[in-house]
């Protein structure tokens, strides 16, 4: 008599084991192309050259005066390369989470990873960890290279504003649940990923003090939760004027964890569901 | 006598290329990409919100160092002796974004074929796979010239930029232009077919422009070393050349010595795109690794 059991029984230990799996598979991709992980540090750092000349081209031995009436400092470029670091997170939650759903499309493993007897929010979990761990070494990498080059000044309290980064980015990752949700149901990701990385990290004010923004672009900054985060970590590190009081910025940040994450997951199981219910999983 | 069954083969090969067969395949894959381009509407996001979007985040920097009371724009002005720092940034990113596009569209042109694996498939065609990757450039360079048309107005409308040159000059600063960068992109699409991996090249190859070219800088604010290195780069001609052109109102005779370098960096490069091409494909086809990825 057949079993009317079904194999798909997954369990805390079965699930960790495919986290891991996943995680594992994009480590060794990753290594697999040595050069890209030495563009993954050096990348930034042409970013970065061309803010600090544009900066030298506005400053007066080598203090942004300017600069200065809109955000408290004169200290452009440590400004600029924590700035850097948040937005390379910024940039790996849409392009490592979002994107990798697409390469799995276009190699046309998505379909039989999904048959998978694991969880699927779990399986862009473990899409996410390699893609977390190398962004943590490349980004303070990158910051110390370009600390010599051009120099970093601190005066806050690490401590604090990591404690700030950590909701900050925990929320981020839960926003990438959706964003890779939308991704299998347009299917078509290049555009879509660049542009909402670019308009997300232009207008958190990775680069330059929201204040700066003419008056009808503003609210976009304002009404972006990351905004408050990176405002709050650069007022604990560089002691620069803040958009609202830092414990009211600390606030923002948990409430945007929490609220993040859920959403952030009713989204993905939802889309998820619908894209395998039209059939257009393996399609691209 | 019988005769016998099976007629011999003749030694003649299969693989009869002339102009016209060449101008078919290089139609057809024309069409192709044509069709794969309409086929993903994003292409109009690409086309009207990146020209604004792009240098959004380097004009937002310079307001901010020029800062809200302008102590920061008169240092620049003094420093560079130009006014309109907004054009100035505008013109250096689209020429920035042109090459970055040229990079990865006609580069990984091949490299999204060998990821879908139909490279090996196609270059079996009895076709040059020189038209090949002709055809993919034709489309892309229509369509960047649709782009850099949008871009000025998008930059005339929303940033405020008033051009003060003469329309044919900057036509023809823009046509000189095409050689080197599309020579440029041929020749990195062969080195992608070698080292497999596209991005670490299109990122070094980007960087250089962005670093030594003056995109959003003047070059005077260049260490000695650097600007040398920046004179052995069309980029920075035409960055140069194009602001002349469109800001700076420049006449031919101004404008001449830039066109001239240009056209001379075009045919340079546009050879060393041939050669690289020829080479790789020949040492892919070679060692039987096209297919691999």
């Amino acid at each position: 008599m057949e079993s009317l059991i079904g194999l798909y029984k997954p369990s805390g230990r079965s699930n960790l084991r495919a986290v891991f799996s996943i995680a594992l598979k994009d480590w060794r991709i990753y290594w697999r192309y040595p050069l890209n992980a030495v563009s993954h540090v050096l990348q930034p750092i042409a970013w970065i050259v061309p803010a600090y000349f544009m900066g030298q081209a506005f400053s007066v031995n080598g203090k942004a005066l300017g600069f200065a009436g809109y955000s408290g400092t004169t200290d452009y470029m440590s400004f600029i390369l924590i700035g850097s670091v948040i937005a390379a997170f910024i940039n790996t939650v849409f392009w490592g989470m979002g994107y990798s759903l697409k390469e799995d499309m276009d190699t046309g493993v998505l379909e039989p990873n999904w048959l998978a007897p694991a969880s699927r929010p779990l399986l862009l979990v473990g899409r996410t960890l390699t893609s977390l761990l190398i962004t943590t070494i490349t980004a303070f990498s990158t910051l110390a290279i370009a600390a010599l080059l051009f120099g970093f000044q601190v005066d806050g309290n690490v401590l604090s504003a990591l404690a700030i980064a950590i909701p900050m980015l925990l929320g981020l990752y839960g926003f990438g649940f959706a964003f890779a949700a939308l991704i299998l149901v347009l299917r078509e990701a290049n555009t879509m990923v660049d542009v909402s990385s670019f308009l997300v990290t232009t207008f958190s004010g990775t680069q330059f003090p929201v204040t700066a923004l003419p008056s009808f672009l503003l609210p976009v900054a304002l009404a972006l939760p990351l905004t408050y985060g990176l405002d709050a970590i650069r007022g604990l590190l560089l002691t620069t004027t803040t958009l609202l009081p830092i414990w009211a910025e600390v606030g923002l940040m948990a409430l945007f964890m929490v609220g993040m994450t859920a959403l952030g997951l009713w989204v993905f199981t939802r889309l998820e569901r619908w894209v395998r219910r039209r059939g257009t999983l393996s399609q691209h | 006598m019988q005769p016998s069954a099976i007629q011999p083969i003749p030694p003649v090969s299969l693989y009869h290329t002339g102009l016209l067969a060449e101008l078919r395949t290089f139609w057809a894959v024309v069409r192709r990409e044509w069709t794969i381009f309409l086929r993903y509407p994003s292409w109009v996001v690409a086309m009207l919100v990146w020209p604004v979007i792009f240098p959004m985040i380097y004009i937002m920097s310079a307001r901010a160092l020029a800062g809200p009371q302008g102590a920061g724009l008169a240092v620049f002005q003094l420093r560079t002796g130009i006014q309109d720092y907004i054009g100035f940034i505008a013109i250096g990113t689209t020429i920035w974004m042109w090459q970055n596009i040229v990079l990865w569209d006609v580069g990984f042109s091949l490299r999204n074929e060998q990821l879908r694996g139909t490279l090996e498939a196609n270059w079996m065609a009895p076709a040059r796979r020189f038209s090949l990757l002709l055809g993919a450039s034709a489309v892309q360079m229509v369509t960047m010239l649709v782009f850099i048309a949008v871009s000025v107005l998008e930059f005339g409308l929303l940033y405020g930029v008033r051009y003060n040159g003469n329309p044919l000059l900057v036509l023809l600063m823009l046509l000189v232009c095409i050689p080197s960068i599309y020579g440029l992109g041929i020749g990195f699409a062969s080195l992608v077919i070698a080292a497999k991996e596209a991005h670490t090249f299109v990122f070094l190859l980007r960087a250089m422009v962005m670093i030594f070219c003056g995109i959003t800088f003047p070059l005077s604010v260049l260490p000695g070393w650097m600007q040398s290195v920046a004179s052995w780069l069309p980029q920075t001609y035409m960055i140069t050349g194009m602001r002349l052109a469109a800001l700076g109102g420049a006449d031919f005779a101004t404008l001449w010595p830039y066109i001239r370098i240009l056209l001379l960096f075009g045919v340079i490069w546009l050879a060393i795109g041939y050669t690289l091409f020829a080479q790789m494909e020949r040492r892919a086809r070679r060692n039987g690794t096209i297919g691999h990825f």
